[in-house]
This record gives structure tokens, C-alpha cells and sequence, in this order.
């Protein structure tokens, strides 16, 4: 059976009719006779009015000419195309049709493009590929020209002058490390908890699930840097769990030396139940102060689809104490939502450790979500925007004239 | 930049290529005007040929330009020979000149082609309902109406939504056309908008009234009408279905609202076990109610009135004859304040009985559930239009019973009453009554037409 397929492949191998005869598609098999055909007679038509004509049909010469030995080659592996390989044939003319589809794509990400449950997903997926290959690119092109300069300038330096030479031994990124480490080994003893809570890996997808780890990788490297930093603590940490996997993918070897605490517990085994505090933005109570004696809980989730009020349900469901931050009070909200990445939680919350300061703490967050600080009471700003905007839609600018006159003949009439 | 009116010469492209700020893009720029500004076919002609002179190849993506402006022409030749070298040169095709063929193709007497095209999309993907609806109109014009309804329920069967376009072909083409199956088949259509509660447009019903009235034999006749708001059609005096649902849709629906509206993936999302425990009890106790008010949402009705007037006005508006309220709240709004009286929430309790959720709890769970518990008759007032809740149920087809439960059960106070009949396509074999929207445009998903085509045999 086998060699009968190899000798089929053979036989249309060795001809271009049993391809077109495949399709069972009526055209014409000859081609090339037409299109010369008719370049002959403009190529006539040519002489007589050389600066008019051009031979329109030339591309079509030009694009099936010289092309009858590859067609054979292409034909025979035409068979048994398995659906990956059909699947990445796809990719390819997609790319060729200028989508924004990633020119490499390795096994693991063919499956989880073939996973897609639609075609928009599938259209996203792509895109989001595409773009990270295109960023790798960029970076690793400028890489390399940094490289080159950097060679450069030795160059010029070895020439100009040899003698020059740092007398000191560059420990300083060593040494500052250590005494991060110090420091938050104190913290881990003396320190405040701060709970990141790891139950929320069922609510997500694996690429929110890595771009949660991700933040809080950001977090905890902010936490070692700054001047007191808390004591983290992973709670609902389960081993082997997709979170678990992304750490590993972070931090390798270094995950085990991480100073911070990971349990499987839940925080209201580790801690005081009236102690916790859960932060999350669907609740009602909004923070005042920070209090250096409470251990709040963060909420490690990503929601990119919009899952209201999940954080609450776990407070509310183990009777904790929640807060969000005064994010109305302090700031003229603008668009976006009030939830925050983590990175920008730890920020804040840090500064708010250091400094108590509002206005200080909420620089942390992103600058399109709000329009300014609130100096003035909120009632009072609210007013004067409706009074712009009333002035600005000026159809009721006649109504505010005259209640204001009718304000003001009322005070005087009181005096 | 402006495409160039006439065919260039290589020298002429070279020129203008050479003066274009990113001449790396301009042969994609060039065509993507010619595209829209519809130039002349041999224009881009000239341009292809002056890229193969230059390249020696042409890029996919240009050919694929140069098809859609053929197709944009109905240049059929063209399109032929395109389809010919993008044969040899690629194995497969994207899904982008796959459309494009097949559009063009069942455009021309050629569109067999188009078939044999769909076919080879589906071996690598689902086609779009755009590449059925070329394929069908073709068929349906060149009057195969066997293979076209054989294509509409594949398509159906893939779970794509044929357009209305489409469907209004169906009936065009069939105009004066003998054949129970063919009857049997556009009544099938017909279904498929009750089905999925879908409104056909002016002019398709039009195609609609005339295809009915053209069969042969068939003596129907139809006409315009508005049904009164009793549910009965001025025409012929029938009386509409009403919007009750059936014992088993009913008690589908109350399961399905319990499990995913109220439960969903947690309970303590919306309410509490607890708060839901003591609210089903405070329920069953004084069931049945026959009228569930949404009480923050009717206190706002008029904003220059206390909150707390707004919802005795609508208490008092609806407790006449003994009906049976139950008002859900909030617990805030025990709070004496300015905009909560006491004494107004004290007496108010005498006329209807209140339940007060927590103040983070989500009432309109405990609304549906009330009004769903109480039986068919209760109906329910909020001027919320409950699309959250509706977006809660998984499948399309506890929703379309959720928003004809709505229609039926919900009162909003100032624009309309509910319903007493179901504004879907409707027969009774010899009668059918079809709604329609007077536009093309998409009315909102909450308003129903009020306009219908009533369509009746004589015998």
C-alpha cells in the first residue's frame, strides 16, 4: 500500500495535469498560450502607439511562468497534512495577507490556538503573539546596538588612554542586595503581614493567572527595595498549582530563597480574624487611615472579563472587615476602573506605611484614570462643573441667569 | 494619494514611487486607493505589472487587493485568472480571498465555482455567514431552491445566523412558486423567527404579504394592522397568544434564575446563603404576592420628590383591590433621613409587606425570585431593565424565555404596561400574524414592535 503512494506521489510528481484535473475546476489548462496571445496583439498594438499602451497582462506571464516545477513539489505533499500542519499553513497565509500573526509559533502555541473556542479568539490570541514577538525584537535589536557602541567606545577608549583604571572592585549591586535582604529579614520577624490571598486561580484564565504573578513579582521586588517593608505572606499558596508554576517560570531557583512567607493555610488560621482587613474596591467601607496594627489582605486576581464583587464574596463569606481605598475622595475620577494592578497596591500601601499621606500614596495611581487632585470639598467642585457645563451647553444659560437674580433678589430682600 | 487615471508606464511607476515618503509601502498604499476610490481595472493592472517586472513576484496581499477591486467590478474573467495563479502559487488560501472569491464568483454565471470554494473552506475552517449567503443567494437566483435550503441548514446547523437578506431572498424568489415543500420550507423560516424572537423588517415583510398572497390556490390575503393592547387583531378578530409560559418553561426558567442568577458561581456574590435562607422563608410564609416592587428603583422615579414619596405614591397606586405587595428594600432605608420618614415607611408597611436585604446584597436577585415563587399571575415593577440578570443565564435559550417572561410580567411605570399578549410570529395554520420593526435599524433589545402583519386564508 505504502509503495503505491510513494509511486502515486511519483506520478504527479512528474506532471502539472493531474493537479489541475484534481480541482476539478474548469479552467484552462493551457494557461500561458492565452495571456501570449494577447500580449502579442498589444505588443501590435504597441508599435503603432509605443508611449500609450502597456501590456496590461504581463503580471499574470510573469506570475505562472517558471513556476511548474515547484507546483509538483507542493502537489505531492498535498496529502495527509495533519491539522497542526494545515493549521500553521494557515498562519502563514495569513501572515502573507498582512494580519498580525507572529512568524514563529511554537508547538505549545499552535495547541492553545487551536484550543480557541472562536474566531475572535482565535484573531486576539494572534495578535497578542504577534505583538510580543514584535517587542522581543525590538529589544533584542536594541541590544545589540547598545552592544556595538558599547564596543566602540572601548575602542576609542583602549586607544586614547590604557592607563585610566577603576582602582575600586564594582561589588555595589552585590552589596546593595545583601543589605535588602537584611532588611526584609527583619521585617519578616519584626515586620507588618501583608496577605496576598491565592484562592482566586478557578476565576481565572492562565493569562490572567501570569500576569497576576507577574505583578506581584513587580510587588514583591518594590517591597525589598523600600525603606520598611512589610512581610509578605502567600496564603491559600496550594503546590502545583498554575500560580506556583508561573512563580517558578519568575524566579527559578530563587523561589526557594525568597524571603516571605508561603502557606497553604488560610489567613484566618495564621492570623486574628478581627485583625484582617480584605481591600477590594466593590466595598462599601472606604479606608481613612492606614493602621500599622491591622494586616490587610490584596486579592491576587487579574479580572480582564468583568467579575464583580468576587474579593467581596470571600470577605463577606469568612465575616472579614473590608475596605477600598478613598480613591472618590482624593481624586477627580476620570475613566477606567477603580481596581488597581498589585504593583500599584504595594506602592501605595508602602507609602502610606512610610508617610500616612494620601496625596502621596495615590500618585501610585495611573495618571489616565484620574483628572487631578481634589483640593476643594467634592459638593463644591461638583457644583462649579455643572455650572460649566451648563455654560458650555448655553441653552440653559438664560435659566441660570435668572435663578441666580431671583437668588440674589431673595438675599437682598432677607438683608 | 490620488490613483493615477490611466495605465503607467514602468518608468511613470518608478517616478511616482520614488516621490511617495515610504516607497517601501506604496504599491500596498496605492492599491488600498484604488480599492477605494474604484479605479479602473487596468490601472491596477499596470501596477501589478509593474511589480513583477521589478520583483519578479507579486506578494499575496497585493494580489489579494487586486481581487477585491475585480470583485468590486464584477470583473468575472479577472477573477478567474487570479483564482488560477493563486492555485499554483499557494497551496491553501486565507480566509480573506476565500470571501472574496466566493463573493465575486456567485455574483457571475460561474457561481457553481462558488460551491466547489465553500467546500474547500469548510475543510479548514467554519465559513462565514457571508460566504453562505452568497453561496444561497446564487442558488436561490439561478432558482436551484433545493440546494439553497440545503446550504441554509448547514448553515444553521453550524450555528451562524443567516441575515435577514437572506432569508427575504428565500421568500423574493419564490413569489408564485408551486410546491408543499417549498410551503413547508418558508414556514420553516417563518419558525426560525419565533423561534429566536427576531422582527423582520418593513420591506421583508412586504416580500412576506406578497409571497403569501401569491401562491396559487392558496387564497391568502394580508394586511396592516395594530393589535390592541387586549391582545386581539382588528382584522380578524383573533386573539394573540398570550405570554405565559408553559408549566415546564416556567419552572425551567425558576430553577435556572435560582442556580445562576441568584447562586452563580457564588452566593456570596449577590446575597448570603443566610440573607437568601431567610428571604426564601419570609417568602413561602405569605405567599402568593401578586405585584413585587423593586423599591429603591421606584423611589427614584421622580427625582425632585423624597425618596422615600416617590414609593408611597407607587404603594398606594397599586394597592387597590387587595392586591397582594411585596416591597424589597435596603436596610438603609430604616434609617430615619431626610430622604427615608419614618412615619412614611411606618405606614406604608400596613399596605404592603417589606423585606430589607443588607445593604451590599443585590435586591433584583431577591426580586426575581420572589415574583417567580409567587406564580404566573405576579408580576413585578422596576424600570431596570435586567440585562445583567439576563446575561447571568448560560444559554440563548433560557434567555429568549426570560425576556418573554419580561415582557409579560414586568410593569415599568411610565411608558408601558405588560403585555397580555407575546409579540413573537405567530400561526394557527390557517391565520399568521407577523410583527415587524418599520426600520432597518435595530431597535433596542427591550422594545417590542407594535406593528404587525396579519395574514389569513379564506376558504
Amino acid at each position: 500500500m505504502q509503495s503505491a503512494n510513494v509511486l502515486l506521489k511519483k506520478i504527479v510528481r512528474s506532471s502539472v495535469l493531474p493537479f489541475a484535473a484534481q480541482h476539478g475546476m474548469k479552467k484552462d489548462l493551457f494557461p500561458l498560450t492565452r495571456s501570449l496571445s494577447l500580449s502579442l496583439c498589444l505588443r501590435q498594438d504597441n508599435s503603432c502607439d509605443p508611449s500609450e499602451k502597456v501590456d496590461l497582462d504581463a503580471w499574470k506571464k510573469v506570475m505562472k511562468s517558471g513556476l511548474q516545477e515547484e507546483v509538483g513539489e507542493t502537489v505531492s505533499e498535498r496529502k495527509e497534512l495533519s491539522s497542526s500542519a494545515a493549521a500553521r499553513e494557515m498562519l502563514e497565509m495569513w501572515r502573507l495577507a498582512g494580519r498580525s500573526v507572529p512568524e514563529d509559533i511554537s508547538e505549545e502555541q499552535l495547541k492553545t490556538f487551536m484550543e480557541c473556542p472562536s474566531k475572535s479568539a482565535q484573531k486576539k490570541y494572534l495578535k497578542y503573539l504577534y505583538l510580543k514577538e514584535l517587542y522581543k525584537k525590538n529589544d533584542k535589536r536594541k541590544i545589540e546596538e547598545k552592544k556595538e557602541r558599547r564596543l566602540e567606545m572601548q575602542e576609542q577608549a583602549s586607544k586614547s588612554d590604557e592607563t585610566k583604571r577603576n582602582s575600586f572592585l564594582c561589588v555595589w549591586a552585590n552589596s546593595m542586595d545583601r543589605a535588602y535582604s537584611w532588611r526584609v529579614a527583619q521585617s519578616m520577624t519584626f515586620g507588618q503581614p501583608l496577605v496576598f490571598d491565592m484562592s482566586y486561580e478557578k476565576e481565572m484564565s492562565g493569562r490572567e493567572v501570569a500576569n497576576t504573578v507577574r505583578q506581584i513579582v513587580l510587588s514583591e521586588s518594590f517591597n525589598r527595595r523600600s525603606v520598611d517593608p512589610f512581610h509578605i505572606h502567600f496564603c491559600n499558596f496550594q503546590d502545583d498549582s498554575l500560580y506556583h508554576k508561573e512563580f517558578i517560570k519568575h524566579y527559578r531557583e530563587a523561589w526557594g530563597k525568597l524571603l516571605l512567607t508561603v502557606t497553604e493555610q488560610c489567613y484566618t488560621d495564621v492570623f486574628p480574624k478581627d485583625k484582617l482587613i480584605y481591600l477590594t474596591a466593590d466595598s462599601p467601607k472606604v479606608m481613612k487611615t492606614f493602621d500599622h496594627d491591622k494586616i490587610y489582605i490584596i486579592g491576587s486576581m487579574v479580572d480582564r472579563s468583568i467579575k464583580t464583587g468576587v474579593s467581596l464574596a470571600r470577605a463577606k463569606r469568612l465575616g472579614l472587615e473590608t475596605a477600598a481605598l478613598p480613591l472618590e475622595k482624593y481624586l477627580l475620577w476620570n475613566s477606567g476602573a477603580k481596581n488597581l494592578t498589585l504593583d500599584q497596591m504595594m506602592h501605595i500601601l508602602l507609602t502610606l506605611k512610610d508617610t500616612g499621606d494620601w496625596k502621596k500614596a495615590l500618585e501610585f495611581v495611573p495618571k489616565r484614570k484620574y483628572c487631578g487632585f481634589v483640593s476643594k470639598p467634592v459638593h463644591e467642585l461638583k457644583k462649579t462643573l455643572s455650572l460649566i457645563n451648563t455654560l458650555k451647553l448655553g441653552k440653559r444659560r438664560e435659566e441660570v441667569r435668572k435663578q441666580f437674580a431671583k437668588n440674589y433678589s431673595k438675599k437682598l430682600t432677607q438683608k | 494619494v490620488q490613483p493615477p487615471e490611466k495605465p503607467l508606464q514602468t518608468e511613470e511607476w518608478n517616478r511616482l514611487r520614488e516621490s511617495f515618503q515610504s516607497p517601501e509601502r506604496f504599491e500596498e498604499v496605492m492599491f488600498n486607493n484604488m480599492v477605494r476610490c474604484n479605479s479602473p481595472i487596468d490601472v491596477a493592472k499596470s501596477l501589478l505589472t509593474y511589480v513583477a517586472k521589478s520583483n519578479g513576484d507579486i506578494a499575496y496581499n497585493l494580489l489579494v487587493k487586486y481581487l477585491a477591486l475585480c470583485v468590486q467590478q464584477g470583473q468575472t474573467s479577472e477573477i478567474h485568472d487570479v483564482y488560477d495563479i493563486m492555485k499554483i502559487r499557494f497551496r491553501i488560501l486565507e480566509s480573506g480571498a476565500y470571501n472574496l472569491f466566493i463573493r465575486g464568483l456567485s455574483n457571475s454565471d460561474q457561481w457553481r465555482t462558488a460551491l466547489t470554494l465553500l467546500e474547500e473552506v469548510k475543510k479548514n475552517m467554519i465559513p462565514s455567514r457571508t460566504n453562505y449567503e452568497s453561496c444561497i443567494k446564487a442558488a436561490i437566483r439561478h432558482q436551484e431552491m433545493n440546494l439553497a435550503f440545503e446550504l441554509y441548514h448547514e448553515m444553521l446547523a453550524k450555528d451562524l445566523v443567516p441575515t435577514l437578506d437572506v432569508l427575504q431572498a428565500f421568500f423574493d424568489f419564490s413569489r408564485g412558486m408551486k410546491g408543499a415543500e417549498l410551503q413547508k420550507e418558508l414556514f420553516g423560516i417563518l419558525l426560525y423567527l419565533r423561534e429566536n424572537q427576531t422582527y423582520p423588517h418593513k420591506t421583508f415583510m412586504r416580500s412576506i404579504k406578497l409571497w403569501f398572497e401569491s401562491i396559487p390556490g392558496g387564497n391568502w390575503r394580508g394586511h396592516l394592522t395594530n393589535i390592541k393592547d387586549s391582545g386581539q387583531c382588528p382584522v380578524c378578530n383573533h386573539q394573540l397568544e398570550d405570554s405565559d409560559l408553559t408549566e415546564e418553561e416556567y419552572n425551567n426558567l425558576r430553577e435556572r434564575i435560582i442556580r445562576d442568577v441568584i447562586h452563580g458561581t457564588d452566593t456570596f456574590r449577590k446575597t448570603s446563603p443566610r440573607e437568601f435562607e431567610a428571604f426564601q422563608k419570609f417568602v413561602e410564609n405569605r405567599l402568593p404576592f401578586d405585584i413585587v416592587i423593586d423599591g429603591l428603583n421606584v423611589s427614584h422615579i421622580k427625582p425632585r420628590k423624597m425618596h422615600c414619596e416617590n414609593l408611597f405614591d407607587a404603594v398606594n397606586c397599586l394597592a387597590k383591590e387587595n392586591a397582594r405587595l411585596l416591597v424589597l428594600g435596603r436596610k438603609h432605608m430604616l434609617v430615619n433621613s431626610s430622604n427615608w420618614k419614618r412615619e412614611i415607611m411606618k405606614e406604608m408597611q400596613n399596605k404592603a409587606d417589606f423585606f430589607f436585604a443588607e445593604n451590599i446584597s443585590e435586591d433584583d436577585a431577591f426580586l426575581l425570585y420572589a415574583t417567580l415563587q409567587s406564580g404566573k399571575h405576579c408580576k413585578f415593577v422596576t424600570r431596570d431593565f435586567l440585562r445583567d440578570h439576563k446575561a447571568c443565564l448560560p444559554d440563548s435559550v433560557t434567555r429568549h424565555l426570560f425576556r418573554k417572561w419580561q415582557r409579560g410580567h414586568q410593569i415599568v411605570f411610565s411608558p408601558s404596561p405588560a403585555f397580555r399578549y407575546d409579540c413573537v410570529v405567530q400561526t394557527t395554520g390557517d391565520t399568521w400574524h407577523i410583527p415587524y420593526k418599520d426600520s432597518f435599524e435595530e431597535k433596542y433589545s427591550y422594545q417590542v414592535p407594535r406593528k404587525w402583519l396579519c395574514i389569513q386564508q379564506k376558504r
